[in-house]
């Protein structure tokens, strides 16, 4: 009931506010769709992936280069193109770098994505390098939010059906104990490969949508580890390995940053910073476990002392 | 190239080996003793070389005597940190500690950015920009003084990890905490102790470095990958394996930089996540 009437919200909202506004309304639903993107991976699979970055790239180039060129390919064909060259590069990236475990992994799939990034810079012949490409401009707001809002309902149902599935056990069982995982018969290259190719789709999308949206797009702007981190910090916000935690984390993030960014501009990552910090040491599991906690029956309500359970649990004395 | 060029690469990968090892070390030690993987290396080393910076412009401090006082500064500042921060997380999974020091990093930076402004800036004492030339080769006195200081710094700390009684201990509780609590060892004070040892390598790094390359708050993010990418050539383990590291990475980098500048940096992490691929024990290393 409650779901239906905040989609119904969502729905309405163009007609509701600014265009303005719509756009920090639209930027929230591409977080939310980069970030349900990563949960696949870093949040189901528990692999600290660091780089997805560089798919939002390859989909903001690839849609940008196929409508622009000699083609002139529509928008959604040429998204679609974007999404199935980022699941190729995840899948072929995937093979060697997934065998890494820990930092190791995490660094990396750091490094894939500088290295893209300073590709993308120096390939001029292709990307006009740090100049960047322009695509055709469309200046509806509304097709943008509505888009984005296509795509993160999709990716929540897809999410849910994941999280039900024999590959979203596989990779849950992966997260825990990848050993036992594989003793128990679990492809675990294939797993893995098949959670971070939907990652990086999902980023490849944000990309695509952003890259028409914002008419220019510049290797600094769409493969600036920001975004990598963004994603991250809104899955953990909301709940890492949750269906709705990515979603309600982007909506927070979003709600702090565009709160921030108005009032003290310069001391923005400071405050992230501080969020960040926060969440790590006392709500690691994100608002999922307050708001999750309430409804199921038998478990007791959320408690102000349950942000110290986390520091309880972990610390070394 | 000549044979002149190459003496002089040659000679910079040398003296640049000698700082990238004293970047590494402290961050080696955090990470094979207490599994962190500490990005906010970078922003220590930011804090050093501001240290430096402000130590010279206001009170005319030499460069190099500043560099005790950074060091100092760094410690306590580690301290305070692991005791505060990392300590209340560090037996969770390894994303948490990563993003909190990533966090760290961010509000590091931003605040020296906020209080300090973006400019770049450098240290420039009498002596900065002379040298002497050994047949076709130049070679500047501070980058010699810097590669001086940091094999005394990096001889130091082998010294004091293989034979004073706290170093020991330190390696006890990077082998097995749980034995070393046995012990008698005080891991919550030996882990902050670790910290605060590789935040005051990384003041010293940056005390140097601000002699050597004009600097900005950003000048840190860099080294932290460098550290990492030495981390991962060297193997963890021990000190002589980090220097090992440092040296082979400021060869490739040197020698990457000196032929394709443009894509020094795609290069050097192509290599190092081959590297990572095929031999994620490190070169020199055992498996870590």
């Amino acid at each position: 009931m409650g779901f239906l009437a905040l989609l119904a919200l969502l729905l309405a909202l163009p007609k509701l506010v600014s265009s303005y506004k719509l756009l920090t309304y639209t930027r929230f639903l591409i977080l939310a769709l980069m970030a349900q993107g990563w949960n696949f991976i870093g949040g189901y699979t528990g692999y600290a992936a660091f780089g997805n970055v560089a798919y939002f790239g390859i989909g903001a180039y690839t849609t940008g280069l196929l409508m622009i060129g000699k083609w002139h390919v529509p928008f959604f064909p040429a998204l679609a193109a974007g999404a199935l060259l980022s699941a190729c590069v995840a899948i072929l990236l995937g093979l060697p770098i997934l065998r890494l475990k820990g930092h190791y992994f995490a660094i990396a799939t750091l490094g894939v994505a500088e290295a893209l990034a300073q590709v993308a810079d120096n390939w001029d012949s292709l990307t006009d390098g740090s100049t960047g490409i322009d695509l055709p401009i469309k200046s509806e707001g509304e097709f943008f939010y509505y888009t984005a809002l296509g795509f993160v309902i999709l990716g929540l149902l897809a999410t849910w059906a994941f999280a039900r599935s024999k590959i979203g056990y596989g990779c849950v069982a992966i997260r825990e104990d990848q050993d036992a995982a594989r003793m128990l018969g679990i492809n675990t290259t294939l797993y893995k490969g098949i959670a971070y190719a939907i990652s990086a789709v999902f980023a490849a999308i944000a990309g695509g949508i952003t890259a028409y949206q914002n008419v220019h797009v510049t290797p600094g702007d769409f493969f600036k580890i920001d975004y990598t981190l963004q994603m991250i910090i809104a899955t953990i916000i909301g709940g890492v390995g949750s269906v709705a935690g990515p979603v309600l984390g982007a909506a927070v993030y979003q709600l702090l940053s565009t709160y921030i960014w108005g009032r003290f501009i310069e001391l923005h990552p400071t405050v992230l910073g501080f969020i960040i910090i926060f969440f790590i040491v006392f709500l690691p599991r994100g608002l999922m476990t307050v708001i999750g906690r309430r409804r199921k029956s038998g478990e007791r309500p959320f408690k102000a002392s349950d942000l110290l359970a986390n520091v309880r649990a972990h610390r070394v004395t | 190239m000549g044979g002149a060029e190459l003496g002089q690469i040659f000679v910079n990968a040398v003296l640049l080996s000698g700082i990238l090892a004293l970047v590494a070390l402290g961050f080696s030690l955090v990470w094979g003793i207490m599994n962190i993987v500490n990005l906010a290396h970078g922003a220590f080393i930011v804090l050093g070389a501001y240290i430096t910076f402000f130590l010279h412009e206001l009170l005319g401090v030499d460069p190099f005597l500043s560099i005790p006082v950074a060091m100092l500064a760094l410690f306590t500042l580690g301290w305070i940190v692991q005791r505060g921060l990392i300590n209340q997380v560090i037996k969770a999974p390894l994303l948490a500690t990563f993003l909190l020091t990533f966090g760290l990093e961010l509000l590091i930076v931003n605040l020296i950015n906020y209080f300090f402004k973006a400019d770049l800036r450098s240290v420039t004492t009498p002596y900065s920009g002379t040298g002497f030339t050994l047949g076709p080769v130049r070679i500047p006195y501070i980058r010699l003084g810097a590669l001086g200081v940091s094999l005394v710094l990096v001889a130091a700390l082998a010294w004091f990890l293989k034979s004073s009684r706290t170093g020991r201990a330190i390696r006890a509780t990077g082998m097995d905490i749980d034995a070393a609590r046995l012990t008698g060892v005080k891991v919550a004070t030996i882990y902050a102790a670790t910290f605060a040892i590789g935040a005051g390598m990384a003041g010293a790094a940056g005390s140097l470095l601000s002699m050597i390359v004009p600097f900005d708050p950003t000048l840190g993010g860099a080294y932290t990958q460098r550290a990492f990418a030495i981390c991962v050539l060297g193997g963890l383990g021990n000190v002589a394996n980090v220097v090992i590291g440092a040296a082979i990475y400021a060869f490739v980098d040197v020698f990457v930089g000196a032929r394709l500048p443009s894509l020094s940096r795609a290069v050097t992490f192509a290599i190092l996540v081959l590297l990572l691929i095929l031999r994620p024990q490190g070169i020199a290393g055992k498996s870590v």
